[in-house]
């Protein structure tokens, strides 16, 4: 495809787009940060750096609001078509996606708080390994979303649309092990539904990254799978393929 | 009703290779679906020359039956001469040659038999400027009627300026001044005056070379108004450089480049998704 953030004739349009690019990736790589930070702070049981990570979502806040009025500006000033109509949209969505991952991360952050700064039960370490477990996958799995979008790489997208479709069983899993907990001390029910929830939270930023990898497709192929399934994805990427 | 054309089977052999560069061209076909079902404009290899140069080179392309076919390409292309074919315009320059084939409801219009002056009346054609004749309003659009006898008594001419002003939507601005000059209209109106007086004579097909290059965007706007509800009667081929003009009023798209057709696609896909690179370094702004 055309690469939209550049060859235009007009340089300060190619300059508009490779700033709306980067500003998606760095708001990424906060996201990113965010979400190890906050399973950390659940390790390191530490309260002052879960305030932190709550802190820091208003800079990824903030640069949403920024994707999205530069992005009604170029649609404003630009009215671009065909792949840099795409690549405008996609940026639009792919900040307001990373602005949800970078809330569900809060939400990891306001757990250790609620463990942590408060009278009770100590959580039971086992229980928050699982979710050390499962942030790691999905902090993977967004890492190699946006690595896509900026190589605009159909075949990472399709990767990441694969795990994403296996994180539904991770989640079940999870669920069976911490079941076991439960079972065997009735008294950390509550911590269990704690952990469930953060666990949920998770799961939805892999949905989060799952929906990034779709607008990479739609990126690259003018193609919106975002209600595909992965095998119906693939079947038309490859019929495209022989065509052209 | 609109009854639009819809694409052909006969597009089942459109070529997919992807053009990648201009130096490609003397092996790549026409990508999209040049061909509609019944069309009303039918041009198989029509090739044009200007003494030893070759301005269109082998353009195969339907024209539907209601349907705005926007064509569009960078200055020289080769999209007013294709245009221009489909009137016998070009039989005005000297050293101009047609080939191929450009038929109107099935009848060649190169035939020698083909009257030109009944052509003409039959396709209409507007210009990048407003050209109204220096006499008035009425005889501007009475003019046509008059010279192709399809005027009678003079309250019939009465009705055939009054519809034609109406449905280039002029009417109702001009009514009370219908014996005055035409060139004491701003831009917009002489240039809707031009629509008028092309539709005056009852033509099957409009041609429009960048009817609204020299129009403000109110104007602008009126005069794409009025396509699309001419749309409902008539065929129309435009010629237009602005991208959004093409993406606001047409149903299928035409690029030209260099005297080749490069693709021609439904204006929707065409705008987010064209199958050709050239196409798509066009139309988003890459080279003119």
């Amino acid at each position: 495809m055309t690469n939209p953030t550049s060859g235009h004739t007009v340089e300060s349009f190619n300059e508009e787009m490779r700033r709306e690019h980067r500003t998606v990736l760095q708001m990424g790589a906060l996201v990113r940060h965010q979400i190890r930070n906050a399973a950390k702070t659940l390790r390191d049981e530490d309260s002052e750096a879960a305030r932190k990570v709550i802190a820091d979502d208003l800079e990824v806040n903030a640069l949403d609001i920024q994707v999205a009025a530069h992005v009604e500006a170029i649609l404003a000033r630009r009215t671009p078509v065909a792949s840099d109509l795409r690549e405008v949209l996609t940026v639009a969505k792919i900040a307001t996606d990373l602005e949800r991952c970078g809330d569900e991360a809060g939400k990891l952050a306001k757990l250790t708080i609620h463990f942590f700064d408060s009278p009770g039960i100590a959580p039971n370490y086992q229980l928050l390994q699982e979710v050390s477990k499962v942030a790691g996958f999905v902090e993977l799995m967004l890492q190699e979303s946006l690595d896509a979008f900026d190589a605009r790489n159909i075949d990472s997208a399709c990767e990441v649309i694969r795990t994403a479709e296996s994180l539904d069983g991770e989640f079940r899993s999870a669920l069976r092990r911490l079941m076991t907990f439960v079972l065997e001390d009735a008294r950390t029910i509550g911590q269990f539904v704690d952990v469930v929830l953060a666990i949920r939270a998770l799961e939805r930023i892999g949905g989060h990254a799952k929906n990034i990898s779709g607008y990479v497709v739609y990126l690259v192929t003018g193609r919106d799978v975002r209600h595909e399934d992965l095998a119906a994805i693939e079947s038309d990427l490859k019929i495209t393929d022989s065509i052209s | 009703m609109i009854e639009i054309s819809p694409p052909s089977k006969k597009s089942e052999k459109n070529f997919t290779t992807r053009l990648e560069s201009v130096d490609e061209f003397d092996r790549v076909e026409t990508v999209g679906e040049m061909f509609v079902d019944r069309p009303k404009v039918s041009c198989l290899g029509v090739s044009v020359h200007y003494g030893d140069k070759q301005a269109l080179f082998n353009i195969n392309l339907d024209l539907g039956r209601n349907e705005v076919l926007a064509l569009i390409g960078p200055s020289g292309c080769g999209k007013t001469t294709f245009l221009r074919c489909i009137n016998r315009m070009n039989d005005t320059i000297e050293g101009c040659r047609v080939d191929g084939e450009i038929k109107i409801e099935g009848a060649e219009i190169n035939h020698s038999d083909a009257d030109v002056v009944s052509l003409r009346s039959k396709v209409g054609m507007v210009f990048q400027k407003p050209n109204p004749f220096p006499k008035s309003i009425f005889d501007n659009i009475a003019y046509g009627p008059r010279i192709h006898g399809l005027s009678g008594p003079k309250n019939e001419l009465d009705d055939i300026v009054e519809s034609a002003l109406k449905r280039a939507g002029l009417w109702e601005e001009v009514s009370d001044r219908l014996h005055t000059p035409a060139t004491g209209l701003s831009g917009g109106q002489q240039q809707r005056l031009c629509i008028a007086r092309a539709i005056a004579v009852n033509p099957e097909v409009i041609l429009m070379d960048e009817p609204c290059s020299a129009l403000d965007p109110i104007a602008t706007a009126r005069i794409e108004e009025l396509i699309d509800d001419l749309r409902e009667k008539f065929t129309i081929a435009i010629v237009t450089h602005s991208m959004h003009q093409a993406a606001r009023v047409s149903q299928r798209t035409a690029y030209f480049h260099m005297g080749h057709l490069v693709e021609v696609g439904v204006t929707d896909q065409m705008f987010t998704n064209p199958r050709q690179r050239l196409t798509e370094d066009y139309i988003t702004g890459r080279f003119g």
